[in-house]
C-alpha cells in the first residue's frame, strides 16, 4: 500500500514537473513570440495584436479563436492573403510556432471575465499621482480625521516607500487585517475580552488570549465591538474623489 | 371499481409532465418554471407556513449534489424536483430527496453558473457552459438532442435557466470575456430549431444604431443576458433586462446610449420583434448589467390600476415603469451609489463622467460589483412591498489603456472593491421609499428571496443564515445555519397536504417544513 502510494506520488510529481516543463516552454516560446510579431506583424495589427491601421484585431478573429498549435494562423502567415492585402511573411517553422504561441497567450492576457485589481507593474505612481500634495496634507491634518489615530512622522513615516503605489492607494483607504475587538458582558456580570471572530444577527464568537474560542447567543449577552477601522468606514462615505488623490498625492511625500 | 382505478393510475402517470398552460396558473403544486409563474414575483399562494407557525420549521430531506455551489433556482413539477450546475442535472424526489437521476456532461466554457432548466411537457432544456441548449427526457436525464447557440471559442456559454412560451424556448446568451454581440433566441421544443433570435446590438442603419459612433464598435458591442425574463401572455409581451456593454470598462470607443445594452426589452415572442425599450444605465462603464428580474404586477399608480414593471438594478436605481408602453413611472435610488450626476426626462439617469474608470482611479461610492446582482428580487400583492437584497460600499475604477491607446482586452480596465455591506430593502414600490430594511452583514450574500400568502418571507444573510421573516416588518420568525453560502433562490410547492420550501446552501439541497405533518 505504501510502495503504491509512493509510487502514484513519482507519478504524480513526474507529471506536475513535466507540465511545469511544458509551461515554461510554452513562455519562453511566447516571449520569443513577442519579439517575432513586433517586428514581423505589429505594423499592420497593432502591438497588442487588436489591430492597427492597416491590418484587423487577431484577437477578435475566428482564425486565431479556432486555432490549434498553429494549425489554421500557420498557413496564413506562411502563404499570405494577397486577396486581402497581407502579404507572405518570411518565417521559419519555429518562428511561426514561437509567434503563434504568444498569440494564444494574448488571447488568453486579454480574454479575462473580471478586471481584477489594479497591477503594480501597470499602475505605477506616473499613472496614479494626479493629486496636490499640499491639499492633501490638509484633508490629512485637518477634515479627513486622520491624526486622530496616524502621524506622519510616526507610524505613516516612510509609507510613500513601503507599499507599490497601486497598493497604497487602496490601502490607505481601507486597510486589510485588522480585526476589531469585543466586550462580552455576561448575565452574571462579569466581561470577557478578545479578537471578534464572528458576529451575526444571532450570536457572537471572540477568540481570548490564549487562543479558545468562546461563542454566545447574542440575546444572552451584552456586546461592545471596538472596531480600528471604523473610522475609516466613515471616511469612505464622506471623502470625494478630489481629496482621495490629494490625499495619496500626500502620502507618497511620506 | 377496480378496472377504474387502474384507468386513475394509469390517467396520472401521463400527467407526469408539464402542459405549458401550467404556467400561466399561480404556483402552488408546482414550482414549474424559473421565477415559478410568468411574473417574476416570486410570490405564492400557499399558507399553511405562516407567521404563526414558521418558527417551528425543520429540515424535512437534505441533498448532496457534491458540486461545490448551486447558483439557481430548481423546479418542482409532480412530486420531481430538477435542478443544475454547470455540466450536471439533477431530478431527486420532491417527497424524499433521493436522487432519481443525474446527468453529467463535461464542457468547456464558463462554468460560473448554471441558473436552472426548463419543462415542456416530458422534457427538460438547459443550457450549457460551451453554450449550447441540450434537451433531456425528464423521467430518464437521456439526453434527446443538442444544439450550438454560439460559438465557445469567443467566450459565448448559457447561464440563464430557459423560458417556455406557448410552444418554444426562449433563451439567452451569456459571456463575459470577448467582445462579442449577444442575443435572444427561440427554439423549437421538438427539434431545437430557430424560430426567432433578437440580436441585443441593432444592424447599422436600424433604430438604435444611432447610439453607437460606429458599426465596428457595434459588431462587438455585448448585451448579455444572465437572467431569466419575464412574461405577460394578456399583453403576449416577453420582458427581458440586457447585459453591459463591450469593451467592460472603458468607452471611448463606444461613444453613445449603446441600446440596447443596460436595457429592459419588450419582444413580441411570436416574432422575436422588440416593441418597446427602457435604458437603465445609458453608456455603461461599470458592468452594471440590467438583467436583474423584470418584476410584473398589477396594482395603483397615481390613483389608477396600472400594469407595472419594476426593477431594482444592479446600478442602484429601483425602476418602476408601464408595461404596456415601457413608459417610466418612477425612478429612485435604493441603494447609496454616486455614478449618476441626475435622472433625465424619460427617467434613465445621467452617467457622470468622472465617475467612469480612469488611468488613476476614480472614487465611486459603489461596490464594484453594484447595488444588487442575480439573486432573485420579490414582490408580495398582500404587503405591497417589493423585495431586494441590497449591497452598498466603494470602490476605485481604473482604465487601462494599451501603448497604442485602445482599450487593453475586453474588460480595459481594473477595479478594487473597499468594503461591502449588505441589506435587504422592503421597498413601497409607489415612491421606491424603503418601509423597513434589515442588515445582512459585512461583505456579499446572493441569496434569492421568496414571499407567500402565509406572510412569511425566505431569504438569507451574508454570514449564512436560512432566514423566515415576517413579510410585513422584516422580523425574524426563525433561522438555522446550512452550513455554507446560500446563493440560490429558494422555492415552495405543496405536495400531499404538506408545504416545503427549498433552499440550495453550497451544494446542498435543504427541504424545509413544519414538523409532525404526516403524509397522507
Amino acid at each position: 500500500m505504501i510502495t503504491s502510494n509512493i509510487r502514484s506520488m513519482k507519478i504524480l510529481l513526474t507529471v506536475l514537473a513535466l507540465g511545469s516543463l511544458a509551461l515554461a516552454q510554452q513562455n519562453d516560446a511566447a516571449k520569443r513570440g513577442q519579439q517575432r510579431y513586433a517586428k514581423s506583424c505589429a505594423f499592420c495589427h497593432g502591438a497588442g495584436a487588436d489591430g492597427g491601421a492597416e491590418g484587423p484585431s487577431l484577437i477578435r478573429s475566428a482564425l486565431l479563436r479556432h486555432d490549434n498549435n498553429g494549425d489554421l494562423i500557420g498557413p496564413v502567415i506562411h502563404e499570405g492573403r494577397p486577396d486581402k492585402g497581407m502579404p507572405a511573411v518570411p518565417l521559419t517553422a519555429a518562428q511561426i510556432a514561437d509567434t503563434v504561441a504568444f498569440l494564444h497567450a494574448q488571447l488568453k492576457r486579454l480574454d479575462r471575465t473580471s478586471p481584477g485589481k489594479p497591477s503594480r507593474d501597470h499602475y505605477t505612481l506616473d499613472l496614479l499621482l494626479t493629486g496636490n500634495a499640499e491639499a492633501g496634507k490638509q484633508v490629512f491634518l485637518g477634515a479627513g480625521g486622520c491624526t486622530a489615530c496616524h502621524a506622519a512622522n510616526g507610524d505613516l513615516a516612510g509609507i510613500g516607500k513601503k507599499f507599490a503605489p497601486a497598493d497604497l492607494q487602496t490601502r490607505f483607504l481601507y486597510p486589510t487585517g485588522r480585526l476589531p475587538s469585543a466586550t462580552v458582558t455576561l448575565a452574571s456580570g462579569s466581561k470577557m475580552e478578545g479578537t471578534l471572530v464572528q458576529m451575526d444577527a444571532f450570536n457572537v464568537s471572540i477568540k481570548d488570549r490564549d487562543g479558545w474560542t468562546h461563542t454566545w447567543p447574542l440575546s444572552a449577552v451584552k456586546v461592545e465591538v471596538k472596531d480600528p477601522l471604523a473610522a475609516h468606514r466613515a471616511l469612505l462615505k464622506t471623502i470625494t474623489n478630489a481629496d482621495m488623490h490629494n490625499l495619496f498625492a500626500y502620502l507618497e511625500t511620506l | 371499481m377496480k378496472g377504474s382505478l387502474v384507468f386513475l393510475a394509469v390517467a396520472a402517470l401521463h400527467a407526469q409532465g408539464l402542459d405549458p398552460a401550467e404556467l400561466l396558473k399561480p404556483p402552488t403544486a408546482n414550482w414549474p418554471t424559473f421565477n415559478g409563474d410568468y411574473s417574476g414575483r416570486r410570490y405564492s399562494t400557499l399558507s399553511q407556513i405562516n407567521q404563526n407557525n414558521a418558527g417551528s420549521l425543520t429540515m424535512a430531506w437534505a441533498f448532496q449534489s457534491r458540486v461545490p455551489n448551486l447558483k439557481g433556482t430548481p423546479l418542482e413539477v409532480n412530486g420531481v424536483v430538477y435542478f443544475s450546475a454547470p455540466d450536471h442535472v439533477w431530478a431527486i424526489d420532491a417527497r424524499t430527496g433521493r436522487r432519481l437521476w443525474h446527468y453529467e456532461r463535461p464542457s468547456e466554457g464558463d462554468h460560473i453558473a448554471s441558473r436552472g432548466v426548463a419543462m415542456y411537457k416530458n422534457r427538460l432544456y438547459f443550457g450549457t457552459p460551451d453554450a449550447h441548449l441540450i434537451c433531456l427526457d425528464a423521467r430518464t436525464g437521456k439526453e434527446l438532442w443538442n444544439v450550438v447557440v454560439a460559438d465557445v471559442a469567443f467566450g459565448y456559454y448559457i447561464s440563464v435557466a430557459p423560458l417556455v412560451i406557448k410552444d418554444r424556448i426562449v433563451i439567452g446568451t451569456s459571456g463575459d470575456s470577448a467582445d462579442v454581440p449577444h442575443f435572444l433566441e427561440a427554439l423549437q421544443p421538438e427539434t431545437g430549431e430557430v424560430l426567432w433570435r433578437w440580436n441585443s446590438i441593432p444592424e447599422p442603419g436600424a433604430p438604435g444604431s444611432e447610439t453607437w459612433p460606429n458599426a465596428d464598435a457595434m459588431k462587438h458591442g455585448g448585451g448579455p443576458m444572465w437572467i431569466t425574463g419575464t412574461y405577460d401572455p394578456d399583453l403576449n409581451l416577453l420582458y427581458w433586462g440586457t447585459g453591459n456593454p463591450h469593451p467592460v470598462l472603458a468607452g471611448g470607443g463606444r461613444t453613445g446610449d449603446n441600446l440596447y445594452t443596460c436595457s429592459i426589452v419588450a419582444v413580441n415572442p411570436d416574432t422575436g420583434k422588440l416593441v418597446w425599450s427602457f435604458q437603465p444605465s445609458p453608456h455603461d462603464t461599470h458592468d452594471w448589467d440590467a438583467v436583474e428580474t423584470p418584476v410584473l404586477f398589477d396594482a395603483e399608480f397615481g390613483g389608477k390600476p396600472r400594469k407595472l414593471l419594476a426593477q431594482a438594478s444592479r446600478n442602484g436605481y429601483f425602476f418602476l415603469l408601464d408595461r404596456a408602453t415601457g413608459e417610466s413611472l418612477l425612478t429612485k435610488k435604493f441603494a447609496d451609489t454616486d455614478w449618476a450626476s441626475g435622472v433625465d426626462k424619460k427617467g434613465r439617469p445621467i452617467p457622470d463622467p468622472a465617475k467612469d474608470p480612469q488611468p488613476e482611479g476614480a472614487f465611486v461610492k459603489s461596490p464594484a460589483d453594484g447595488s444588487t446582482n442575480w439573486m432573485a428580487p420579490s414582490y408580495d400583492p398582500d404587503t405591497k412591498l417589493f423585495y431586494v437584497n441590497a449591497e452598498e460600499g466603494s470602490s476605485l475604477w481604473y482604465l487601462m489603456l494599451d501603448t497604442d491607446k485602445k482599450p487593453e482586452g475586453h474588460q480595459a480596465g481594473a477595479t478594487n472593491t473597499f468594503w461591502t455591506e449588505s441589506r435587504l430593502i422592503a421597498l413601497d414600490y409607489r415612491t421606491g421609499a424603503p418601509k423597513w430594511v434589515r442588515e445582512s452583514g459585512e461583505g456579499r450574500g446572493f441569496p434569492g428571496i421568496l414571499t407567500t400568502a402565509g406572510g412569511v418571507l425566505f431569504t438569507g444573510d451574508v454570514a449564512g443564515s436560512v432566514l423566515a421573516l415576517d413579510a410585513a416588518n422584516g422580523k425574524v420568525l426563525w433561522h438555522s445555519y446550512a452550513g455554507g453560502n446560500f446563493s440560490s433562490s429558494p422555492i415552495t410547492y405543496e405536495l400531499d397536504g404538506r408545504q416545503y420550501v427549498l433552499t440550495c446552501v453550497d451544494g446542498t439541497v435543504y427541504a424545509w417544513s413544519l414538523p409532525n405533518l404526516r403524509v397522507r
